[in-house]
Formats: structure tokens, sequence, C-alpha cells
């Protein structure tokens, strides 16, 4: 199989470059491609997460070289690449999310920061701190104080209050002498960024940022002036974004929320428009066409509408590690590429696979695009901090059958259903009206079928009807064979007795047939002793008299010498006979 | 062709037509090769990516070239194979600074080597391993060794390591494709 997927692998894409120590530790959400140098070269901007703890930088790849590197300082949770003037060269400005500020770099040069707002206080801390500054009570209280009110208010504490309560005893004196003076404040950080055209959908139009944060807020900052146009709500803190459209005239942000849902939010309300509850948390979000393609940890891809209606649902070899649009507008071609930890990353179109790539190493983020001169070049980095680019070819074609398991395309086929008839609709319209009493009508009826059948099996047992007894000191059981076309019949009866060591005596068999279409040797046999557990065949023969070619039943009783009332009964329906008799 | 035109035509009384096709990738400077290979009272000032294809003429000491100079965008490579049936020679020039495109290079010869129309012929291909003047270029060495070109068995190939902006290493290259087209007319005779 690996065979067959290598081979397949290089038809498709060539190995430009692969470096496995590059090391680069970065995800999809920190790389972008963009022409950074208005030179119509695109470079691969990174924001390298380093250790988790050190050495966070953003560097800059031209090619197969890192073309420069400057540090950041925290960790990087998004990086784009966005126009904010209309300056000539059209060079575009680079930000990096962090924490709660958003750094802007020109040319690659630190340009602006922007820190967004703080948020509410609480009241009840701010006059707890004021205490402590005014040396009315010392860190022990304070501590105290803190958490009683970290227990009751609905506002959280500030970073700072927090800090202080993790702290040991002898260090608390320390850290309060040190941050007293200062105010308080509450910040949020930010958990994702995108760009959003200002006005035009131009490909190198003016772009707003568009920010997600921990306190589930989405801010749109103007990209001149980086003051906030706009703020929206979400019920929980959002961790993935898709942002289409334009600023000024309709967009759309389809924000992955940690909750476990996706809220698309739009232009005219500050809350959102729809909601697409998941089974599981997505952790993949790629908008394709005007449709969501929406990963899950239940390793599963889902497709959604962008009103939230779902489409399919693909089920995927291993859990997903990231995922990223495959978009080629010069070929037409829309796709996603979904990561996987079986070091493999998938192309779908739709539920459809079109193909698989094997990679040395699990891929932890995806970047498709122009980079270089080069239109379709996939560029991934690895766990391991290695750097992997390959580039599609030009003969390249997917072909939506090739390898692609699940249902065949001919269940995707519409039914031409008929429309809806008036009979139908009538119909429908009094089921509607009269639920209610068709239901208990329906109930009646079934009650009284079951009352029915009850009193007729009462009535069999009580008449000892059935093939079967069930009395405790002779338990039978009882069934009958006819053999033979006609006119002459083997009847074999084959007795049973079922109790478990009791045998069973004095018992006969007699028959009950029309005379003038049946004649019987004996019609009255005696029954041998029964041992438990044994079945007795008693046979006898049956001739049809009659040439009509009519049938009737014969009724057998099993009875009990000196009782009146048979154990058994059993109708043997005779079958016509095919023959005539010899006279 | 009548001997006593292929007489003249070895003598240098009339110069012997040839077709050139000059290919490679997007921004590799065949348009600057073929600029600069042209007359200085013709040569254009500026180099403007080239769209569809050029069509360059002029004069060597014995022959008179008449050169294709194709587009290199991918959008265009396909308009490529539709000239290779006419082509004497093929001139293919490589961005040496480009390693991370290096393989696209490499698969674009492959499949114009691969190609009916050339797989056949035994048709002399120059490359150029251009801009050499970039800091980061590859030797023309390096460069045979990532094309893979001495796999090229059938055909007469040479490599020049090339600045064009300067005309460096242009002469060279021409010098070896006048010799390759003069030994073909002479062994046509």
């Amino acid at each position: 199989v690996s065979d067959v997927f290598i081979e397949e692998t290089l038809r498709k894409w060539l190995d430009a470059h692969y470096d496995p120590v590059a090391g680069l530790y970065t995800f999809s959400s920190c790389v972008d491609l963009a022409d950074l140098s208005g030179d119509g070269e695109s470079r691969l901007v990174v924001g390298d997460l380093g250790s988790g703890s050190s050495g966070m930088k953003l560097k800059v790849y031209r090619g197969t070289a890192l073309m420069s590197e400057s540090t950041l300082l925290d960790l990087p949770a998004g990086l784009v690449a966005f126009f904010m003037d209309l300056h000539e060269p059209r060079i575009p400005a680079v930000a990096v999310a962090s924490g709660p500020c958003v750094y802007v770099y020109k040319n690659l040069r630190p340009y602006f920061k922007f820190t967004l707002p703080g948020l509410e206080v609480n009241s009840l801390e701010q006059d707890v701190w004021q205490q402590a500054r005014e040396g009315q009570i010392d860190p022990l209280t304070l501590k105290e104080m803190l958490e009683g009110v970290r227990k009751k208010a609905d506002i959280p504490l500030s970073v700072r209050s927090l800090r202080f309560l993790s702290l040991e005893t002898s260090d608390m004196d320390e850290f309060v002498q040190l941050h007293k003076q200062q105010p308080i404040r509450r910040q949020t950080v930010i958990t994702c960024i995108g760009t959003l055209k200002k006005s035009t959908a131009d490909e190198d139009g003016v772009s707003c940022l568009v920010i997600g944060t921990e306190s589930s807020d989405v801010y749109v900052l103007d990209p001149e002036a980086f003051i906030i146009l706009s703020k929206m709500s979400l019920p929980a803190a959002p961790t993935m974004m898709d942002v289409t459209g334009q600023f000024d005239v309709e967009f759309r942000i389809t924000a992955a929320c940690r909750n476990g849902n996706i809220y698309i939010l739009r232009r005219e309300s500050d809350k959102p428009k729809y909601c697409i509850e998941l089974s599981s948390h997505p952790v993949g979000l790629v908008r394709v066409g005007k449709n969501v393609v929406v990963g899950c940890t239940d390793e599963s891809l889902q497709g959604f509408t962008q009103k939230g209606k779902k489409l399919w649902r693909t089920i995927l070899p291993a859990p997903i590690t990231t995922m990223a649009a495959m978009d080629l507008p010069t070929r037409g071609f829309q796709a996603v590429l979904v990561g996987l930890a079986n070091c493999e990353v998938q192309l779908y179109r739709d539920k459809n696979l079109l193909s698989t790539i094997k990679t040395p190493d699990v891929v932890t983020s995806i970047c498709f695009g122009r980079y270089g001169r080069e239109d379709g070049t996939l560029i991934m980095t690895t766990k391991g901090g290695g750097l992997i680019v390959k580039i599609l070819k030009r003969t390249a074609a997917f072909d939506d059958k090739d390898s692609a398991p699940g249902p065949p395309l001919a269940q995707s086929v519409r039914l031409n259903v008929p429309k809806k008839t008036k009979l139908y609709v009538d119909q429908t319209l009094r089921e509607r009206e009269n639920g209610l009493a068709m239901h208990r009508a329906f109930q009646m009826d079934l009650s009284r079928l079951r009352l029915a059948a009850a009193k007729a099996y009462v009535k069999a047992l009580e008449s000892s009807l059935t093939p079967m007894s069930s009395s405790l000191t002779e338990p039978l059981k009882m069934n009958a064979v006819v053999q033979g076309l006609g006119p002459s019949f083997k009847l074999t009866l084959n007795v049973q007795n079922t109790a478990a060591c009791r045998p069973v005596m004095n018992l006969a068999i007699s028959f009950l047939y029309d005379e003038s279409l049946y004649r019987m040797r004996n019609p009255y046999m005696k029954i041998p002793l029964l041992v438990p557990g044994l079945i007795y065949p008693v046979e006898t023969f049956v001739e049809c008299t009659s040439d009509k070619g009519i049938s009737d039943i014969i009724k057998v009783f099993i009875l009990h010498e000196g009782k009146s009332s048979p154990l058994l009964t059993a109708h043997i329906n005779m079958p016509v006979s095919e023959g005539l008799t010899l006279n | 062709m009548g001997l006593l035109d292929k007489l003249s035509g070895w003598l240098g009384l009339r110069k012997k037509e040839v077709n050139v096709l000059c290919l490679g990738l997007d921004n590799s400077g065949k348009t600057t090769i073929i600029n600069q290979l042209k007359p200085a009272n013709m040569q254009a000032q500026e180099i403007v990516p080239t769209i569809g294809f050029n069509i360059e003429k002029f004069k060597s000491s014995s022959l008179s070239f008449t050169v294709f100079d194709m587009s290199g965008q991918s959008r265009y490579r396909n308009l490529w194979e539709h000239y290779y049936k006419e082509s004497h020679a093929i001139i293919f020039v490589i961005d040496s600074s480009d390693k991370l495109r290096m393989v696209v290079a490499k698969e674009e010869l492959d499949t114009l080597l691969n190609h009916e129309d050339i797989r056949s012929k035994k048709i002399p291909v120059l490359f150029f391993a251009n801009k050499m003047d970039l800091r980061d270029a590859m030797s023309s060495v390096k460069v045979t060794q990532m094309l893979c070109l001495e796999n090229i068995k059938d055909k007469p190939w040479h490599i020049c390591a090339s600045n064009a902006i300067e005309g460096e290493g242009l002469q060279e290259g021409l010098d070896w494709l006048q010799e390759e087209q003069v030994f073909k007319t002479l062994s046509e005779i």
C-alpha cells in the first residue's frame, strides 16, 4: 500500500525541499505566505513557538533559506499578513497576536503595538488591595480576603491576585511590596486572529484585523488607526476563526468555540446568527467556497453550509493534527488538506479523498499558496521541527474517484420524488388535526385485539386444543406428518413425553373425520408407555374416498383412559388427493 | 535543399537558418539572454515578463538564428510543445539562485526530453546556468547534478554559467551551439 501512496504522491507533487532540523515549531494559525518585499516573490512568515516558554521568534523564509528572524516577546497565538494601507510599493504588514497584544511589523520592523481594552475589575478586589496599600492588612489577611472574593464574585480576579494566591507564604510580603502601588488591571488574551477586507474584494485590498479573545469577544480593528470598528460577543471563547466578505459591505465570521459549537456572525448583528452544535470538539476549520469544513476530535470531517446546515460527514483513519485550505484559483480547484497523526496528509474535496501524502513526521502546520514564484506550493512543518516544501506539478490532475472509499457516486444522485398529491396533503392535515383521537382509537382497538387473542388462547388451553399439553401429570407434545400423494396417505404422529422423569401410561389416540371423505383403518389406537424424552412415532393410514379433489381437516385427540376431555388436540390439514381410488 | 545550397551554407556564403527554442521557468532570464544576443542597437532597455512568446532574429558569423522566446509562466508552459517539431536547437535557461524550484525545472526538462517530438531527435540542448552574479547562486556543476544532466545520453548538450545582465558566458554557449549546427550541416552533406 505504501508503494502505491509514494507513487501516487510522486505523480502529483515535486519534493522541493525537506529540512528535518529546521527548528520550526508552529501551528497552521501562525504560518502565512506574503510578498514582503514587493518583488513578486512570496516569503514564508512563521511565528515560531520555540520550546513553548522560550525561543519564540518571527521567522521569514525565502526559498530554502531563512532570511530573517526576530525575537517575539510572548507566545504567538496567530499570525497574519495583511495590507494596512494603500502606499506604493504594495507591501503587506505582518500582525502577530500574542497575549493581549497585536504586534504589527512593517518591512519586518516593529511598527505598532495594539493592546486590547482592559476588562472590568472586581470592586471588592480593588478595595482589598487598597487596604493592603494603606498597610491596614497584612499579606495573610489579604490572601484570605482575596480567596473570599474569588469564591463569591461573578467577576473573576485579576492575574495579579491569582498569582498572589498561588505564592508561598514566604514570598507574599515581597510580592505585595512590589505590586501594591500599581493599579489593578484585568486583561484578556487573544486566542485567534484573522483578516477581513475593508471595502474591496481585491487581492491587495486594505484589510481589517479580526481578533477573537478569551473573554468570548470578537473585535474588528481599523487597519490604519487601529481603533475598534466593531465588537461582537460569542457564547464561548473562540479557538479558530474564518472570516470572509468585506467589512463595509457584508461579512461573515465563522468561529469555532471552546464549548464545541460553531457560531456564525454577520455584519448586521453583534450576536451569532447561526449555530452549529457539534457532537465532538472542533480541531480544524476551513472554508471551501461557500461551505465550511470542520475537523473534529472524533476523527471525522464534516461539511456545513454557511447557514449551518450539515452536508456530509466522513471518517478519517487517524486523529487530526491540523487543517488548511488548498485553493488554486488559476485551475479553479479548491480542497481541504488534513494533517493526521499517522504521518499522512490527506486531501479532500467535499467528502471524497483525492490524494494522500506520506510525511516523514507528524505534520503540525500546513500552508498552501504562492511561495517564491510558484503558485501551488504546499508548506508543512512537523512535530520534530522539520520543514517540508512540496510543489504541485503543472500536469497533476485530481480525480474524484481515485482511491476514494465510501459510498458510490450514484448514492448522491437525487431521486425523482413525485410531487405531493392532494390526497396526501389532506391525509397529513387530518392526521395533524385529529392526531389525539386517532391515537386513542388505535390504542382501544389494540387493547380489544389483545383481549380477544388472550380469550381465544385461554379457551384453547381449557379445551386442550393445542398440540402441547400443559397439564402437570401428563406433559405431552405432538406433531403430525402427512406423507403421500393420495388417495392413500400415511399419517405419522410423533408423540413425546416432555416430563423430566415420569413415564405416562394409559393413553390412547382417537381421530375425528368426515366419513364421507376419508376412511381410516383404525380410528382408535392405544399408545404404549411413554418414556420421558423419547419420540414415539404412531403411524396409521388414511384413504381418501372422494374423487372430487376436495380435502378436509382430520382432528387428532390424545386421550387418557377414563377421562372424557382430551389431553391434546391437533388439526391436520389434509392435502388434496391427486390420485383416484382403485375400485 | 540542393547540394549547392548546402555547400554555400557551409562555406558561409549564405547563412543557414536555424530555429532555436528558448525555454525555462519564469524569471530565469530567457528574454534577457536573447536581448543580449541581439545587435546592440536593437536591444530593449527594459525586460518585462513575456506573455505567450516573442520571436527574435539575429545572425552570428555563420548562422541565422530565429529564436522563439517562450514565456516561462506555468500557464503558458503548455505552449512549448507546439514548437518542438520545427526547432533545430533548444536553449534551456535555469535560475541558479532558485534552489526551491530546481525540481520544477527538472520536471519541465524531463517532460521536454520525453516528448515524442524531441525524444527521437538528436537535437542539441544548451543550458544556461543563469544569474551567476547573485550571492546564493549555485555553480554550473551543482546545477548539472540537480538536473541530472549526465543522464542525457542521446543528445549533445552543454552547460554554461552565465550572467545575462552583463552578457557573461553567453558567447561561449552560442559558439558551442554554432559548432554543433555546423557539424550537423557537415554531417548532412
